[in-house]
């Protein structure tokens, strides 16, 4: 039984002293980062003020550009990779016996760390969009296949067998029993999927690219424009809370029937 | 029904098929290549085990493996240690825990290897910045892991020692550790896997020694051979490390079933 | 002679569990006549729930036959009600879809209105009502297993297998449930068999109450239950007649349940 150890007897703040506990520990990090900087003269940690002007100075320049930019590699590799991984998953986890041949191969390329193909995509498909699209389109599909191939081996064969006794025909058995038990797995997956686009977009751009996130960091790099460096780093946390934000509603609202509630940080 | 003997005899059916399947993606990679798809863009298999018979040769893989594995193993220790520290305190005092969470939860929805350029400016571009990144990456995974393992200990567990007269302390060595042992274990295992890729990812981007070096380094000369290499390095250690974790875990933790 | 609706002829069942050999069922044979109540009662893991799955076509037996209604049991049978000892409730459906679910499938296809109505009363009958909209991850036990019953009563199969069906269920929401059990099956002319480890709750519901050995499962003892249609439940259990029974049944089940494993 799982007891949450702290919140009991008391022992749990108010929302409201939480909240102010945490604006104050946010300002004074600023505070200190300021100070910080102005002690040191900023050359390794630059200031919140100078990031804070950069950050403007971009926003009046082209960071739209450079966050839509990465966007849309996110969505459109997502867009591919999402529901090849799924149907792939499906198809052949229904079949056990060519699921278990294929397991050594499977596991092969699941040790694959797809983020570091991606020098290879670029010099299969050079600058622009393409590589760091079909980066993030091969990272979701492997993603989102592994995660459906094992929910649909996992489907509680009790569950079709009642179905199979009502008189349901193979294909209802399928709709209204494999396909949804299988929505567990797949949200995993989604889940996962979702964070991990933007970390294989980021990579894409970091290692070549004119446009993006990743390119707004490795370029600020290049010229030590530190404050340049955090402001980036800023956006693409904002983006990253956001994409995460996203990935938990989802899979809230998809899976709003489970009694348990997973830990927030769990994957496959 | 089914006996013995024919439940063996279909293992070794599967045990052909699987085999089967691993020489045809190989022969069809061999003769795709050159004719389906231009040989520098693909390679084939043969030139990659040459490849890698002649890295072995001139010592070259060796120098590279050990850098990852130093790097690995630096930033794993450091982010594992580091993490489960945090992560009892936070456990431990969950009021710590609510006040500080939406920091660490923002800080953790950066793609953290967007930081490896400024390490590289802070540390350099020697192993320390990629240790550094790996460190991060693994503080949080174990720091996740550790909290929750720590939240998830049933209270009833603690409350019946105490009645029994144990002191705190007692209480966190004989329920709270043991208890939170399986999710540390899970978080290890789970970083492991992020640790490698970060590190490999890591020296692709900017760095003059690794496998991730020489996976770039390999594709900015067209070296496609080079390239499938590495990353054909770079998995037999996935599984390496996958199996020597899983006999370890396996050994420690009976009492979980 | 009307034909017997189940019939099992010198049935064995073997499980093959990693290479062990496990005998469930030994030499089985049972007939189960039209409109006819057998209870089967035995200690835990003596094969009742494997007989269960015979009759429902899940498994194939060993040796021997299975007939449903004259003829050879193949594959899921269809004219017989299963509840589970273990519900499988889909998770991810409501109470209401769960319960609903037979009259969706195409080869009953009941139109929506009707299935509501129907589903509603059928919640009303086993105490859900307001429970509509839950999922069964939110519903204690007995409230699943009530959810269960309800899926295999809404489309009135002809026959019922229950497996500890009110195991988990409190004492008067269990006696409500024997009442309703009898009047439903007496006035459908249901054949049911009904698996409990109950003995007072096998002698009251049943014509026929069949005692199991501890695996390998064979049949002990047989007796009629003299009690008759129009049997009053909750009463029952303090006549003269039923102590005697109980305790003539009691004595064969009692040598087999120390003998008992759980599966």
């Amino acid at each position: 039984m799982r007891v949450n150890r702290g919140c009991s007897e008391g022992n749990c703040l108010s929302e409201r002293t939480t909240w102010l506990l945490r604006a104050i520990l946010g300002l004074a990090l600023i505070a200190a980062w300021e100070a910080f900087g102005a002690f040191t003269g900023g050359t390794w940690t630059s200031k919140p003020s100078l990031i804070a002007v950069r950050l403007v100075q971009w926003a009046q320049r082209d960071l739209a550009w450079h966050v839509a930019t990465t966007l849309q590699e996110i969505v459109v590799g997502l867009a591919i990779g999402v529901p090849l991984g799924i149907a792939l998953g499906i198809v052949l986890g229904r079949a056990p016996i060519t699921a278990k041949i294929l397991r050594p191969l499977i596991l092969t390329l699941n040790s694959i760390p797809v983020v570091a193909l991606a020098p290879l995509l670029i010099m299969w498909f050079g600058l622009g969009l393409q590589p760091k699209i079909v980066l993030v389109a091969l990272a979701s599909f492997l993603l989102l296949f592994f995660n459906t191939f094992a929910g649909a081996q996992a489907v509680d064969r009790d569950m079709i067998s009642a179905l199979e006794l009502m008189g349901a025909s193979a294909r209802e058995r399928f709709q209204k029993a494999v396909l949804p038990g299988c929505t567990t797995w797949i949200m995993g997956g989604l889940r996962n999927a979702l964070p991990y686009a933007l970390i294989g977009a980021t990579v894409g751009e970091m290692m070549l690219a004119r446009n993006g996130l990743g390119y707004l960091i490795s370029n600020a790099a290049g010229q030590f424009d530190m404050a340049g460096i955090y402001a980036a780093l800023v956006v693409l946390m904002i983006l990253g809370i956001i994409v995460n934000e996203l990935a938990n509603r989802l899979e809230g609202w998809l899976l709003r029937w489970r009694p348990v509630a997973a830990p927030a940080w769990s994957n496959m | 029904m089914t006996t013995a003997p024919s439940r063996d005899r279909s293992g070794l059916l599967i045990l052909a098929g699987q085999v089967l399947v691993i020489l045809l993606v190989l022969a069809a990679w061999y003769f795709a290549s050159g004719t389906l798809v231009k040989k520098f863009i693909l390679s084939d298999p043969i030139s990659v085990a040459q490849t890698i018979a002649a890295w072995i040769r001139d010592g070259s893989l060796w120098q590279h493996l050990v850098v990852t594995l130093q790097t690995l193993l630096f930033g794993y220790g450091i982010g594992a240690v580091c993490g489960i520290a945090a992560g009892l305190a936070f456990g431990v005092f969950p009021r710590v825990d609510s006040v500080v969470s939406p920091y660490i939860v923002a800080i953790y929805a950066l793609p953290k290897i967007a930081l490896l350029p400024l390490f590289v400016i802070l540390l350099g571009i020697g192993i320390a910045s990629k240790v550094a990144l790996v460190a991060v990456v693994v503080f949080f995974i174990l720091l996740f892991s550790t909290r929750d393992g720590v939240r998830d200990v049933d209270a009833d567990l603690g409350a019946v020692l105490r009645l029994m007269g144990a002191g705190q302390m007692e209480i966190n060595r004989k329920v709270l550790i043991p208890a939170t042992l399986p999710w540390v274990y899970t978080g290890l295992r789970v970083a492991t896997g992020y640790a490698l890729t970060t590190t490999v990812v890591g020296e692709a981007l900017s760095s003059n020694r690794g496998l991730g070096f020489l996976i770039e380094s390999s594709s900015v000369r067209f070296d496609s051979a080079g390239v499938f290499a590495a990353i054909v390095v770079v998995v037999a250690l996935s599984f390496l490390i996958t199996g020597v974790l899983g006999r370890f875990e396996a050994a420690s933790s009976r009492w979980r079933s | 002679m009307t034909r017997n609706v189940i019939e099992l002829e010198h049935v064995s069942k073997e499980f093959d569990a990693r290479g062990v050999k496990v005998l469930a069922l030994d030499t089985i044979d049972l007939a189960v006549a039209p409109e006819e109540f057998v209870a089967l009662v035995g200690p835990s893991g003596c094969g009742k729930s494997t007989v269960l799955n015979l009759v429902a076509g899940l498994l194939p037996p060993t040796s021997g036959a299975v007939r449903y209604d004259g003829a050879p049991v193949q594959g899921a049978n269809r004219r017989v009600g299963y509840m589970t000892q273990k519900d499988t409730l889909l998770p991810w459906r409501t109470v209401e879809d769960n319960i609903g679910i037979a009259l969706e499938l195409k080869c009953r296809a009941v139109p929506a209105r009707e299935r509501r109505e129907r589903v509603q009363a059928m919640m009303d009958f086993v105490g859900l009502t307001g429970f509509a909209r839950h999922y069964p991850g939110e519903l204690s036990g007995g409230m699943r297993k009530r959810a269960a019953l309800a899926r295999m009563l809404i489309y009135e199969p002809e026959t019922f297998l229950l497996d500890e069906p009110f195991g988990a269920l409190d004492a008067q929401l269990k006696l409500i449930m024997h009442q309703e059990l009898l009047r439903m099956t007496r006035a459908r002319r249901l054949t049911v068999v009904f698996v409990t480890h109950d003995l007072a709750e096998a002698i009251t519901l049943a014509d026929r109450v069949a005692v199991f050995t501890a695996r390998p499962g064979k049949i002990r003892a047989v007796r009629q239950i003299p009690f008759g249609r129009e049997r009053d439940a909750v009463h029952l259990r303090f006549l003269p007649e039923f102590g005697a029974l109980h305790e003539e049944l009691w004595d064969e089940l009692k040598d087999e349940v120390g003998k008992g494993t759980e599966t």
